[in-house]
């Protein structure tokens, strides 16, 4: 233990009820309201939090991955590909990016993805799968081919 | 690029593209503008319709002739060095990174290199430029493509605390853990030599992807 003060050094000599209390409040001290000043209060919501904090650490990876779907699927459609076909397409033609780069090439390096849209588009027509459907319209309007227009 | 084009047939994209320009036509401002007096005008729909797949007729060889040049024209812009700042993407202990020349990327969990050590990362997936996108299926070619990296520090993450409880059931558990991480930074990412038109590598059994 390290005595930072005299005061702590006093404490120090009774029993651990303090010290045991003190680590609970380290913990609760950026709580709101009696979960922050009492200690059977403090030690329920810190417990609560150790436990949200634990499973949080494996909830974020799902999250994440649900985002990144998400994405991936937003940019196929843009060019009339559902996300299972543009994800099985791209494996036939040995294709393994994983979802989290390609949202990160559908919003950075929008032409590489392009690519991989009319890639995928061609091989899934190929393969006859379902999901392929006219281009956007909308696509049409804003989409790269008049953005990127030298 | 003919290695991406192997195996697919491509679909002419004319048709479909003068379809979407007239149908873009009826959406255009002016007409609805012109037909907004009209209390029971309908915008028309935008609702995209699923296609029959039609598989055309293309020759191979008019097929090989658009590979060629492609190419011939990526080949030239890396020649004259005009290919711009390349950004690669990288598998590297079971993740995938987008990096480009520069880059600090943290590897996590146990990964035996040392501080100091400069390694060629080799299984890169994708390489692109300017102007011009190299695809691996699944990696490109090894020769072809070079990305330095030097490893700069290794540590360990902030504790990370296990708490685990069951309420009314008198369990509660507690451990601690740190893992170790390391940072790696991108020197360059080079492309080396020409693209060939048919750099199908032979398959190698050894080979660990």
């Amino acid at each position: 233990m390290v005595f930072t003060s005299a005061a702590l050094f006093v404490r120090a000599r009774g029993p651990d009820e303090f010290w045991r209390k003190r680590r609970v409040f380290k913990l609760a001290a950026h709580f709101h309201g009696r979960p922050r000043n009492v200690y059977t209060f403090a030690v329920r919501a810190v417990h609560r939090a150790l436990v949200y904090a634990t499973k949080g650490r494996k909830l974020k990876k799902l999250d994440m991955a649900e985002l990144w779907k998400t994405r991936v699927s937003a940019s196929a459609e843009q060019y009339g590909v559902s996300f299972d076909a543009f994800k099985n397409s791209l494996l036939k033609s040995n294709i393994l990016l994983n979802k989290k780069m390609l949202a990160d090439l559908a919003i950075w390096e929008p032409r590489s993805f392009e690519a991989l849209a009319q890639l995928s588009r061609e091989r899934a027509v190929v393969e006859g799968m379902p999901g392929i459907q006219e281009r956007s319209v909308m696509n049409q309007v804003y989409g790269l081919k008049n953005l990127l227009k030298k | 690029m003919s290695f991406l084009l192997k195996n697919i047939v491509n679909l002419p994209r004319s048709g479909s593209i003068n379809q979407l320009t007239s149908s873009f036509r009826c959406l255009s401002l002016t007409s609805q503008l012109s037909t907004r007096h009209n209390l029971n005008y309908k915008p028309p729909k935008i609702i995209a319709k699923p296609i029959t797949p039609i598989i055309p007729q293309r020759s191979p060889s008019e097929d090989l002739k658009a590979c060629d040049n492609i190419i011939s024209k990526v080949n030239n812009v890396i020649s004259e060095k005009e290919e711009g700042r390349l950004f690669a993407v990288i598998h590297l202990c079971g993740k995938q990174f987008k990096v480009t020349s520069g880059d600090i990327i943290l590897v996590e969990g146990y990964w035996p290199p040392t501080i100091g050590d400069e390694v060629r990362l080799e299984k890169v997936l994708l390489v692109g430029g300017n102007d011009f996108t190299l695809i691996g299926r699944p990696i490109v070619d090894k020769n072809l493509v070079n990305v330095q990296a030097t490893i700069i520090e290794k540590t360990l993450t902030h504790t990370k605390t296990h708490f685990k409880k069951k309420r009314r059931k008198q369990y509660m558990r507690i451990n601690f853990q740190r893992s170790p991480n390391t940072m790696i930074r991108i020197n360059s990412i080079d492309i080396s030599g020409q693209i060939q038109a048919n750099s199908l590598e032979k398959d190698d059994s050894t080979k660990i992807y």
